[in-house]
């Protein structure tokens, strides 16, 4: 038999510029495709009370134009080379990114630099995206099924202190009060190359791509760094539970979840194992004897972080839950009463060891397979920089997640996935009368 | 290159020629039984991607069976003669492996990746899943269920009613004409069919094994093949479907869907494959007219005149043929404003010659989407799988910026000119009848069809 491959090493080249602004290298010519990625250190959790949905609404206006890529121009570049972009909020971070034939890295280096240096901070372009985050809301949130009790119930259920449980999407009373001014102190203190983490992965050289992040980034001004609030939650938490009438599902649905341990402590690393005995993988606890053996289920997710975060970008405070949607014959109570029982037989009678050697391979088999693509080790690499200092983590954590012995799983689960400090929310059809 | 110290940050930086692709060396032999067997070294992950293709998509499902092909797939890693699904989710998950079973119009394709130093047992997992799938009645019956939900929601999405009747009209008596199964055919497929149907195509002289990654050296390689796939038994095939298909001709038909407030609109015909001499410079065409946020559609439909979110084109590149489609979705009151408008666009990619600009931006778009889709193990086996399955030339996935690099103004006008021509296209609406039917009659004689339920 062939031994087991080690993980490809991903290189990695580290530095942080005057300004302050770290830079993340990681080269690979196999093919001819860059990604950068463009992290800041700011997300919804740091926003003020009559100011929620900053953070998005700000992510918005970073594709409105800047004192030399006028509006509309970035989407163009990227698109008419047959690259992709995105930008996302989460809620301890925003992050921007490009993937780009390599040949176009100077152009992808110009627009994330200009917009940094220079971003076209107007009235219009202000009232402009209120609109548009408010279209996003009713599009994509209000007209949704689920989308309102993921992204809104379910934090004011799970979470006590106001900076986690508020709207990330924000709301439209806080958008229309929002002034260009707010607007342009947001984007001084917080969009400031000494509050971001620049990675590029791919088809480069490195002197090259020196020289030219040097060009164009070099002299931003670093800011002065505001102090992060406090996030700390009660510690011990209490059941609760929430009903939601969603006026969008047709099938029912509930959410069950727990306070989740410090990223990267012993109890994350066996959490993250259990939750794949639980949930990952076709062989799955939950696949085999909730979707098939008591067929109930019909389709579930589960996340450290849930729901806007996973494992790799989990900060605490936060929850490990998961999102059953379930057959109408079963009551929500039946469907939770299934899930605990699920974790109680790990409570009571441990972890097989051939089932655990399956959970480590399935994790380990995700893993490299998620690094194939530039765009998730440019991921990979700005989480492990951002939230740990250490992107050489890439290459290392797994071992972590693949030490967690079956006595480990049994004491995080016993620990902490327990009726005491759950939050159940469930999600009700409630269609409307006209639709 | 020497760089000045100060950049000029008014405009984009200049930058060199998009890079082209290097393929990676191509092993290829055929079993005595008549599997073609194509190994290609990727050593970039310890990982191995595979693909057992087989001539066997739903354009061969049995006459009155639309959708069997697909169900067979769906099947095929449901159970097996000595593994029930349970072992079968075990044993892939014990070697960190995926398998499925899928079908294209053209292809069905057992596929799945596994890391490389289990390439053996994913190997046999392969081989088992497709030789001895034993077709669980209970899971036979629960396919057809889900199918039946799936196929219910397809049917309240304009999209589909309109693709529905748009390929039932191209492609005539041809199979291709069917989007998918339909409620009659999934009540109709027995246990017996799905055997048949496994019996009769999924054998070796049909079937295409492609592995992809850090592979074993090639004498082991192929042995393991050997060892799981030399007992397949081979047969005679039946013949492929004749390549029969309507001449294009005007023809509008209205599928009438009483309460709809918006109409969808295709227009199109069919149009070249990708071994036509048409189908570089008709690739580049359709993107100027309909690919992305940067094409004529999109700015004239959209930004311009603000009739729609989204209007756009698209070629559909089977194996026998190929189709191009103009689509957009518009509010009732501007419906015919909204056809008059795609028709005009289709209409000047035949008047005129693009312009230069346009012509280099969407080569560069087409070629750097190109190499973008290569950059995963998974999707660089798809590319190759589709150039052995399709029958197109070796060198077609590292030729293939050269040869959208060199398309000219004046064959993009002839592509455009034959297959972009209002006068012979087939246009499908779907919408409410009562509100559309009348504003539709100024572009000739409008057929309105009910929407099946």
């Amino acid at each position: 038999m062939t031994p087991p491959t080690a993980q490809p090493v991903i290189p990695i080249e580290k530095y942080t510029l005057a300004n302050g602004m770290r830079v993340i290298l990681s080269r690979d010519n196999a093919v001819p495709v860059i990604t950068l990625y463009m992290m800041y250190d700011v997300g919804a959790r740091v926003e003020e009370k009559g100011r929620t949905g900053f953070a998005h609404l700000f992510e918005h206006m970073m594709f409105e134009g800047s004192a030399n890529v006028p509006k509309g121009m970035h989407f163009k570049l990227v698109e008419s080379n047959g690259g992709t972009l995105n930008g996302s909020t989460h809620p301890d971070y925003t992050d921007y990114f490009e993937v780009l034939p390599s040949n176009k890295l100077a152009v992808g280096l110009w627009l994330e630099s200009d917009r940094m240096r220079s971003l076209a901070i107007t009235q219009e372009n202000l009232d402009n995206q209120k609109e548009a985050v408010k279209q996003e809301r009713r599009l994509s949130v209000d007209n949704r099924p689920y989308s309102t009790a993921l992204v809104d119930c379910w934090p004011e259920l799970a979470f006590q202190n106001w900076q986690n449980s508020h709207s990330l999407i924000g709301s439209f009373e806080d958008l229309n009060a929002s002034s260009v001014d707010d607007v342009a102190k947001f984007f001084k203190t917080y969009y400031a190359p000494d509050n971001a983490v620049l990675v590029v992965v791919g088809d480069i050289q490195i002197p090259e791509a020196r020289k030219l992040i040097e060009q164009y980034f070099g002299d931003i001004p670093a800011q002065t760094k505001p102090a992060k609030p406090d996030l700390t939650e009660p510690p011990n938490p209490t059941p609760r539970t929430g009903v939601y009438h969603d006026a969008h599902a047709r099938v029912p649905a509930v959410i069950v979840g727990y306070p989740a341990p410090t990223r990267r402590s012993p109890g994350y690393y066996a959490l993250a194992m259990l939750d794949v005995l639980l949930t990952g993988g076709p062989s799955s606890r939950f696949q085999l004897n909730l979707i098939k053996g008591k067929e109930s289920l019909i389709q579930f997710q589960a996340e450290i972080g849930f729901p806007f975060a996973s494992t790799s970008d989990y900060k605490d405070p936060g929850d490990y839950a998961v999102f059953l949607l379930h057959k109408p014959n079963f009551t929500p109570q039946q469907i939770v009463d299934q899930a605990q029982e699920e974790i109680a037989k790990i409570q009571n009678d441990g972890v097989d060891p051939r089932e655990l050697a399956r959970a480590r391979t399935f994790l380990r088999s995700e893993h490299i397979t998620s690094l194939q693509s530039s765009l998730h080790r440019a991921q990979l690499l700005g989480r492990y920089e951002l939230f740990d200092g250490q992107p050489e983590l890439i290459n290392t954590d797994l071992k972590n997640f693949l030490a967690v012995t079956p006595a480990q799983i049994q004491d995080v689960a016993k620990k902490y996935l327990t009726p005491e400090r759950r939050t159940v929310l469930e999600i009700r059809p409630a269609p409307q009368e006209n639709h | 290159m020497p760089m000045a110290q100060t950049i000029n940050r008014t405009k984009p930086p200049e930058t060199p020629p998009i890079p082209s692709f290097k393929m990676p060396p191509v092993h290829e032999t055929t079993l005595p039984n008549g599997v073609s067997v194509v190994l290609v070294e990727d050593a970039r992950f310890p990982l191995v991607s595979m693909r057992l293709s087989i001539q066997a998509g739903s354009k061969f499902d049995p006459q009155g069976l639309p959708g069997l092909a697909g169900i067979v797939a769906g099947l095929l890693t449901q159970g097996t003669a000595t593994r029930s699904f349970r072992d079968l989710a075990e044993e892939l998950t014990s070697i960190g492996a995926t398998l499925s079973g899928q079908t294209s119009p053209d292809i069905f394709t057992l596929g799945g990746s596994v890391l490389a130093e289990n390439t053996a047992k994913l190997l046999g997992l392969m081989a088992d899943v497709a030789l001895n799938a034993n077709f669980p009645e209970n899971e036979v019956a629960l396919r057809k269920q889900n199918a039946k939900q799936t196929l219910r929601a397809k049917r309240s999405q304009t999209a589909f009613l309109a693709h529905e009747k748009f390929d039932a009209l191209v492609f005539g008596s041809h199979p291709y004409s069917f989007v998918s199964a339909t409620m009659e055919s999934l009540d109709r497929m027995e246990r017996n069919s799905i055997v048949q149907f496994r019996d009769t195509f999924l054998v070796p002289n049909n079937a295409l094994l492609l592995l992809v990654g850090q592979l074993p050296p090639q004498p082991e390689m192929l042995k393991l093949v050997h060892h799981h796939f030399a007992a397949w038994a081979e047969k005679p095939l039946p013949a492929a479907p004749a390549k029969d298909f309507p001449g294009s001709r005007r023809q509008f038909v209205l599928v009438d869907r009483p309460g709809s407030v918006q109409a969808d609109i295709y227009i199109g015909r069919l149009a070249a494959t990708r071994t036509d001499p048409d189908f570089y410079p008709l690739l580049v065409g359709n993107a100027i007219l309909g690919g992305g946020a940067s094409s004529r559609l999109f700015l004239d439909v959209r930004e311009k005149q603000s009739l729609a979110y989204d209007a756009h084109s698209e070629l559909d590149r089977r194996q026998d043929a190929g189709v191009f489609t103009a689509v957009t979705q518009v509010r009732n009151e501007e419906v015919s404003r909204g056809v008059e408008a795609m028709l005009d666009n289709l209409s000047q990619m035949a008047q005129a010659p693009v312009t230069a600009a346009e012509l280099t931006d969407f080569k560069n778009y087409i070629c750097g989407e190109f190499l973008i889709s290569l950059e995963t193990q998974a999707s660089l086996a798809d590319q190759i799988d589709l150039v052995k399955t399709m029958g197109l030339p070796n060198d077609y996935l590292e030729m293939f910026t050269t040869r959208v690099r060199s398309v000219e103004p004046g064959q993009i006008q002839a592509a455009a000119h034959k297959y972009m021509n209002p006068e012979d296209a087939t246009i499908v609406v779907v919408g409410d009848a009562a509100q559309i039917a009348k504003p539709l009659e100024k572009f000739g004689p409008v057929q309105v069809q009910k929407a099946d339920s």
